[in-house]
């Protein structure tokens, strides 16, 4: 088994601080008004932004499972 | 460590050379939509977003090439992955910040945003450093192809009886001299359109050689049962070895490196301006990070992960001291027949070709717009026609792409001794974007940035990198992360995040201090001889800095840590002179130099692309037939009944498009809504509207209003 250095943390460590950035980044569109979620296509986009964060999660997750137990 | 010639049969030579006059054909066929340098640049703002989404992958996968990756999976595994997939933290601030921007205010170079925002000054510094980084970028992309094209070709060749060996660096010339006729002819049109037939074929031949190397294997379960766990994982280690590791790589690409593609790379950019709206580069960025870069992940490191499965059964067929370069050479060689083996080597060259010239496309664009022009305008040309202008423009944008060429040739020379491609590509981010990186992000969304804190980040910023360069062990160690420091290349990576600290460092200490800045100026101005007391200043900061650069260059701080922290307070002193010299010397109006450019006033920039109020009434696109209509006016103008369907108004702005949507906007236009008549699905258009759509007679269209 791998050390926790190159399975976990890694994985902690993007999503952590990546997520950091993401959260400021979406705080800062919608508190400018760039994003206008009373606009219909603003609240796709916004919905799509969640979407992608959550996606690449689950996928390097998927990843991780599957090389060490698959 | 073992390197390769000669690899391929006359075959492959002769389908790699057949491939080649193809792409060149079709992107010169092209090359007929540009009738002005809007369109050689822009490709008339007018493509749907899967056309641009699928023209970004040739650009994106051969910039993040097929040698590095596949060396680098051949190395660690799947974790070569990685750098594709950690781009959407910053996608927030891309499609909701920088593009609208980008697009509203009509820029055609970012260098003008650093104009409009805070000052020709800092334009001009942004300038310097953007050309270091477009043609730093284009030296890599040479590099690649020249390691590429090397495996294939004889160690030397006969000519008149002389014997000249063929090298790295000959190699990158010949291929330059392709690359530069076609790109000097073609334009940004012919790069779009190349790059999407070489999109689909480059995830075309990369799922065919995973496919070729898994049969070769024995299939799926031998493949997946072969390699170590520890090649599987999708992320690399946190902090070792020094040459591949997960913090550095996370610093240097995915902050660093993914804001530098998506908010500098203005070959990237120049993709996004050229779709049809804010909302179609919206859908091609989201769709190309979302699903376009995971698979072209798999695309470009296959050949890696095969290569290190086949050493494992087979040391003999693949050595596994083989050269990480050219491993991806070696494995279509052993796993595709001849002939596939050309395709697939064809394919990947034209890929990397595409990068090239979409980043000599842009760098020309730079130089047009941010040294020819303002040089045009200070030597104050004679006042000539705009077509003529147009006409010059367009000269001058071909000889620049000759002149970017080859100095993207000459800037191989920085890179050509790492011992990978990929470090000297990570080198290379984490060096040279973090200045431009800085100014661009906190430009856009933070307001009280100012042009004094611009300016210094710019200056002070590449000076305490040049410290930090020289004495990484005491400067970048802090920042480690606990990475190991390698003697020949310190912290090739990891870089990336000290370089970032010291120039966002610069930007929000001289940000916070404004109110003193201003506070000074005004004492200063008080005084008689206030103008020779700023030139004095002016002259010390850049004494100080020739000061921090010599001292660097004569080794003080080599023996004796003092001398290091004496360069940097030396550098801070001359940080804030420079930044009470520019709040002297640049005029700037916080309200009026952010007005529409910053993320807090999107409406305005929005309003001030349309030249007056929005209209946001939701309306439903038409097919109409058009009509030739006689005079200059450049309205176009449909019945009542058509514009209450589209909710539009006298005024407003119109996309009208050939109807077919295979062509993905090709044939379009872009105008305004002019008086209405009582033809229903009928338009009047103008002879220029319609040589500039390249409209065919018989053809329907269809329009929509945009704002």
């Amino acid at each position: 088994m791998p050390p926790f250095s190159h399975t976990w943390l890694p994985f902690i460590y993007l999503y952590g601080v990546g997520g950091i950035f993401f959260l400021i980044g979406m705080i800062i569109i919608r508190k400018s008004g760039a994003i206008n979620l009373k606009k219909k296509r603003h609240k796709y986009w916004y919905r799509v932004l969640i979407f992608g964060f959550i996606y690449f999660v689950i996928f390097h997750a998927f990843f991780i499972i599957a090389a060490l137990y698959w | 460590m073992e390197k390769f010639h000669n690899i391929g049969t006359s075959t492959d030579w002769l389908v790699m050379v057949v491939y080649f006059a193809v792409i060149m054909l079709f992107g010169s066929y092209f090359g007929r939509y540009n009738r002005s340098t809007k369109d050689f640049f822009f490709g008339g703002r007018r493509f749907t977003w899967w056309l641009i989404a699928f023209s970004i992958v040739a650009t994106g996968v051969g910039s993040h090439s097929f040698i590095k990756y596949s060396a680098k999976g051949f190395e660690h595994g799947f974790s070569s992955t990685m750098t594709y997939i950690n781009d959407w933290f910053f996608i927030p601030f891309f499609l909701f910040g920088w593009l609208p921007i980008i697009v509203y205010t009509k820029i055609r170079s970012i260098p003008e945003y650093f104009e409009k925002r805070f000052s020709p000054s800092a334009r001009f510094l942004a300038t310097i450093l953007l050309m270091f980084y477009m043609i730093g970028y284009i030296g890599i992309g040479f590099l690649t192809l020249g390691k590429a094209a090397l495996p294939l070709l004889p160690e030397s060749f006969t000519l008149l009886g002389q014997t000249f060996s063929i090298t790295l660096m000959g190699t990158i010339i010949v291929i330059a001299v392709i690359t530069g006729i076609y790109i000097t002819f073609g334009g940004q049109t012919a790069v779009i359109f190349t790059d999407l037939l070489q999109g689909f074929i480059l995830l075309f031949s990369g799922f065919l050689l995973f496919f070729l190397g898994v049969s070769y294997l024995g299939g799926w379960d031998t493949f997946w049962n072969i390699l170590p766990v520890e090649w599987k994982l999708p992320l690399a280690d946190f902090n070792k070895p020094s040459s591949f590791n997960f913090v550095g790589i996370f610093w240097q690409d995915g902050v660093a490196g993914s804001i530098g593609f998506l908010f500098m790379n203005m070959g990237l950019i120049m993709r996004f301006m050229a779709t049809k709206s804010v909302d179609e580069g919206r859908k091609a960025a989201a769709f190309n990070i979302l699903f376009m870069l995971p698979l072209s992940a798999v695309v470009v490191g296959n050949a890696g992960w095969v290569g290190k499965a086949l050493s494992l059964v087979d040391p003999d067929l693949v050595p596994p001291n083989t050269s990480p370069d050219q491993i991806f050479v070696v494995v279509a060689n052993i796993v595709a027949l001849p002939g596939v083996f050309g395709f697939i080597m064809a394919s990947l060259t034209a890929a990397l070709m595409s990068t090239v010239d979409t980043l000599i496309n842009a760098t020309a664009a730079i130089y047009i717009n941010d040294v020819h022009r303002p040089l045009k305008k200070y030597i104050k040309e004679k006042i000539v026609t705009q077509k003529v202008t147009d006409k010059r423009e367009l000269f001058a944008a071909r000889v620049a792409s000759v002149v970017i060429t080859v100095l993207g040739v000459v800037s191989v020379l920085a890179f050509k001794n790492f011992p990978t491609v990929y470090e000297a590509h990570g080198y290379f981010h984490s060096t040279l974007t973090p200045p431009l990186v800085i100014a661009i992000f906190l430009g856009i969304f933070w307001r009280k940035f100012t042009p004094a804190a611009v300016i210094a980040s710019f200056v002070g910023g590449v000076a305490l990198m040049i410290i930090g360069a020289t004495y990484p062990g005491i400067l970048i160690a802090p920042f480690d992360h606990g990475i190991e420091m390698n003697q020949s290349h310190p912290y090739s990576y990891i870089r990336a995040l000290y370089n970032l600290f010291v120039c966002g460092l610069v930007a929000v200490t001289i940000t916070y201090t404004t109110k003193w800045q201003r506070n000074t100026i005004e004492t200063l101005k008080a005084k008689a001889n206030h103008k020779n007391i700023m030139a004095g200043l002016t002259a010390a900061s850049v004494v100080m800095f020739l000061v921090v650069v010599s001292g660097i260059s004569m080794g003080i701080g080599q023996d004796n840590i003092l001398g290091i922290w004496l360069l940097v307070l030396l550098t801070f002193v001359m940080i804030f002179l420079v930044a009470l010299s520019v709040t002297y010397y640049v005029k700037y109006d916080e309200h009026t130099n952010t007005d529409g450019l910053t993320v807090w006033s999107i409406t305005k920039a929005k309003e001030l692309f349309k030249g007056g109020k929005l209209n946001e009434k939701e309306g439903k696109k038409v097919s109409v037939k058009f009509k030739m209509k006689e005079g200059e006016d450049d309205t176009i103008n449909f019945s009542q009944k058509d514009m209450q369907t589209m909710a539009a108004e006298v005024g407003d702005l119109v996309y009208l498009s050939d109807a077919r949507a295979y062509l993905g906007g090709l044939k379009s236009i872009h105008s305004v809504f002019g008086e209405p008549h009582d033809d229903d699905g009928i338009v009047y258009i103008n002879e220029e509207q319609f040589m500039t759509g390249v409209f065919i007679k018989t053809r329907r269209l269809i329009a929509e209003k945009e704002m």
